[in-house]
């Protein structure tokens, strides 16, 4: 049984090789991994930007340049042009013995505050000597927000293995080679298993790449890795269902929509709602693996959370498989 | 009348399909979320742990103060749970560390208020306060949040200290500073005085509305690109286009056939989302003309990309790597401030925008001036795209 399951995953290896699917499947999130790496520090430095005129005090254009974003402009007019553009952005210009705010009258509220407050400290003389207030740091490096990225990554390189075994299915399908498996020694578990292995593998070790290439080193790994297992097995009932219930490829690409709903919903609440609307999404694998997998990167995890999220991921994707087994049986017949 | 017969052939088979009814389902889905998920206005979760170090009457007059004033509004207390940890946090001045380590684990349940934003009345941020400076550090680590002791010496002077995690930008920090140079009776007082100029009446999008550009361009102008490679690779592999060349009919027909397919797809569903949720505030024909010609635009480039490959396996790397390339400009569109030049040369940045500006009745010329771009790029792409599959056929 065993030989004739590597057998499956062997010759679909081979043919995988062949259109280099798997190679993508792998390679992807580590582009992506290195693209996280190099775009969150901008992305998590989103401070007010605030535009002034070159010919203002070089005093007042440093003490606003150790807390915003500066861009200098030569007169009132190209500072309007400026904050007239698509993005977030304040003018501050003099008048008289004292200076304007110029807003284009969409910013978000912060935007008003933050160049009022800015300009109001500018004003008052106020300098960071003076101050009353302490700074105490956990000493943390890691934005949330790079966190988060990585565990969107890895939630959709758990949906690109899915997608590998639909695709693969749907192939197998139009060529009619499912019907030949049917006719040889190999079972349909033993199928279901070989079809599997390649499209977990391939995800699981672009996951551990792309976790290491984003600088996550010291976290838990045994946590990621059993999450990540745990995660293939949702990958493995998604692209099993997706591809048994598609004739083909254009249904099994709308199939992929549909999943992604479930998977951008349990991202979308996590992130967004309150505690108390966190229970909307229990029902999705999708939200405890990404539970499961923020905790970990963010080093907060302890084992008990941990092992009710991946027991839930089992348990969910457990609970869909046996509902769909005749289907799949069906299907593979 | 050739390509009207085509395009009725494929309406009949994507009628036949389940794809087609798919779109449907999901604009009705998503049409729900935004009606009775998303609210109109938009809500805060971030959240500080305050613990004042300064006589209790004190504490309480300036709580109720701000409740009174409608800054803030006092919600149900909250309960927390703190669990074991082991940290070090370190003075950012003076250099100085401190080892905590708990060993314990115990529930509390914490005053809860939550602070209101001045233009919307909506949740802006969650206050609790905390009984000890201990517990406030142990949660503001185990939480993730910023943590704040507020005290208030004998003679009524007040300092703070913030308990920050580490990733804050200096800008961040220095701004937490100087906030604290000067009393903030004195601040108020002068920031009355500010003259804010402002270069015209605006429209904004509410919280609800504002997600429906990122639901027109990802679902439907892009996923236009990505649908119609798989209607191209599922002909492929039917022998259909090997068995076109061998008819009176024209390539190019056949390719905007199935164009037209996908553009009634993304029309009905677009129509579907946008119409229940904008009502009569867009400009519809604006909307419907950048609609089209960008679907038609992104439908070329899957064209054009399908005709280098003979399955949707060998294409996937391509396909795959622009899909995602196209998504990036959405952390534009959500985060004003975020807006790098780089970023405006990817086609889904003015895509998001146009649609925006049309929700809004916005810059006209803006949406006009793409829609020409669109159109212009597009007419290309298909040019090449037939001029491929003319050449290669089977490929």
């Amino acid at each position: 049984m065993i030989k004739k399951i590597f057998l499956i995953l062997k010759r679909d290896f081979l043919s995988s090789r062949r259109d280099a699917m798997a190679v993508y499947i792998m390679v992807i999130p580590l582009i992506l991994a290195v693209g996280i790496t190099l775009f969150a520090p901008g992305l998590n430095d989103t401070t007010v930007k605030l535009a002034m005129l070159k010919s203002d005090d070089v005093e007042h254009i440093e003490y606003m340049e150790q807390f915003s974003k500066v861009e200098l402009f030569n007169s009132v007019d190209e500072l309007e042009r400026r904050v007239e553009k698509r993005d977030d952005i304040a003018a501050i210009a003099p008048t008289g013995n004292s200076y304007e705010i110029i807003l284009q009258g969409n910013e978000s509220e912060i935007v008003e505050e933050y160049a009022v407050q800015l300009n109001t400290l500018y004003e008052l003389g106020s300098t960071k000597e003076e101050t009353t207030a302490q700074l105490i740091s956990f000493g943390r490096t890691v934005p949330p927000l790079k966190a988060m990225l990585v565990n969107m990554l890895i939630a959709m390189t758990i949906m690109l293995a899915g997608m590998l075994i639909a695709m693969s299915i749907v192939e197998e399908k139009v060529e009619n080679t499912i019907n030949a498996l049917n006719v040889t020694p190999i079972s349909q578990t033993g199928f279901v298993i070989g079809k599997s292995l390649l499209g977990g593998t391939v995800a699981m070790l672009g996951i551990i790449g792309a976790v290491i290439i984003t600088g996550f080193y010291d976290i838990n790994w045994f946590m990621i890795v059993l999450v990540g297992l745990t995660s293939m097995i949702l990958s493995l009932v998604i692209g099993f269902l997706q591809g048994i219930s598609s004739a083909d490829v254009i249904e099994a690409a709308g199939g992929v929509k549909l999943i992604m709903l479930p998977l951008a919903g349990s991202i979308a609440v996590y992130e967004l709602l309150a505690d108390k609307w966190q229970w909307t999404m229990y029902w999705s694998p999708f939200y405890w693996a990404y539970k499961a997998n923020n905790l970990i990167l963010s080093k907060t995890a302890d084992w008990g959370t941990v092992l009710l999220c991946t027991a839930m991921v089992i348990g969910l994707s457990l609970i869909v498989y046996l509902v769909s087994l005749p289907k799949l049986r069906k299907g593979l017949s | 009348m050739k390509l009207l017969s085509n395009y009725l052939k494929e309406m009949k088979i994507a009628a036949r399909g389940f794809y087609f009814y798919i779109e449907i389902a999901m604009a009705v889905i998503l049409l729900g979320i935004l009606l009775f998920v998303v609210s109109e206005t938009s809500t805060s979760n971030s959240k500080q742990f305050i613990y004042n170090d300064m006589p209790q009457k004190i504490a309480e007059y300036l709580k109720d103060k701000s409740i009174e004033d409608g800054d803030a509004r006092l919600a149900n207390s909250t309960e927390f749970e703190l669990k074991p940890a082991e940290f070090v946090i370190t003075n950012q001045e003076t250099g100085e560390t401190t080892a905590y380590d708990f060993d314990d684990e115990k529930i509390i349940e914490l005053e809860t208020i939550e602070m209101l934003d001045s233009s919307t009345g909506e949740r802006d941020e969650t206050v609790y306060y905390v009984e000890t400076e201990e517990d406030m550090i142990r949660l503001a680590y185990s939480e993730r949040e910023v943590g704040t002791t507020v005290a208030m010496d004998a003679r009524g002077k007040v300092s703070t200290k913030y308990y920050l995690q580490g990733y804050e930008t200096d800008r961040l920090e220095s701004l937490l500073y100087i906030s604290h140079s000067k009393s903030p009776a004195v601040i108020n007082a002068k920031k009355d005085r500010q003259v804010v100029r402002t270069l015209g009446v605006m429209e904004t999008l509410n919280n609800r509305e504002n997600l429906v550009p990122i639901f027109l361009v990802y679902l439907g102008s892009l996923m236009g690109y990505f649908i119609v490679m798989a209607y191209i690779f599922y002909d492929k592999a039917e022998g259909v286009i090997r068995a076109f060349a061998v008819t009176p009919s024209s390539m190019w027909k056949y390719l905007v056939s199935k164009i037209f397919v996908i553009l009634t797809t993304v029309v009905v569903s677009s129509s579907i989302i946008t119409i229940p949720v904008m009502g009569g505030q867009p400009n519809y024909l604006l909307f419907y003309i950048f609609l089209i010609i960008t679907t038609f635009a992104l439908a070329s480039l899957g064209l054009l990309v399908a005709s280098f490959f003979d399955s949707i396996s060998k294409a996937f790397g391509v396909m795959y790597a622009i899909m995602i390339s196209l998504m990036i400009p959405a952390f534009s569109y959500y985060i004003p401030s975020f807006d790098p030049l780089w970023l405006r040369f990817f086609p889904s940045y003015p895509l998001l925008q146009g649609f925006k500006e049309i929700l809004l009745n916005g810059d006209t010329g803006y949406v006009l001036t793409y829609s020409f771009v669109f159109l212009a790029g597009g007419l290309v792409l298909f040019v090449l795209a037939d001029m491929r599959f003319k050449k290669t056929l089977t490929v």
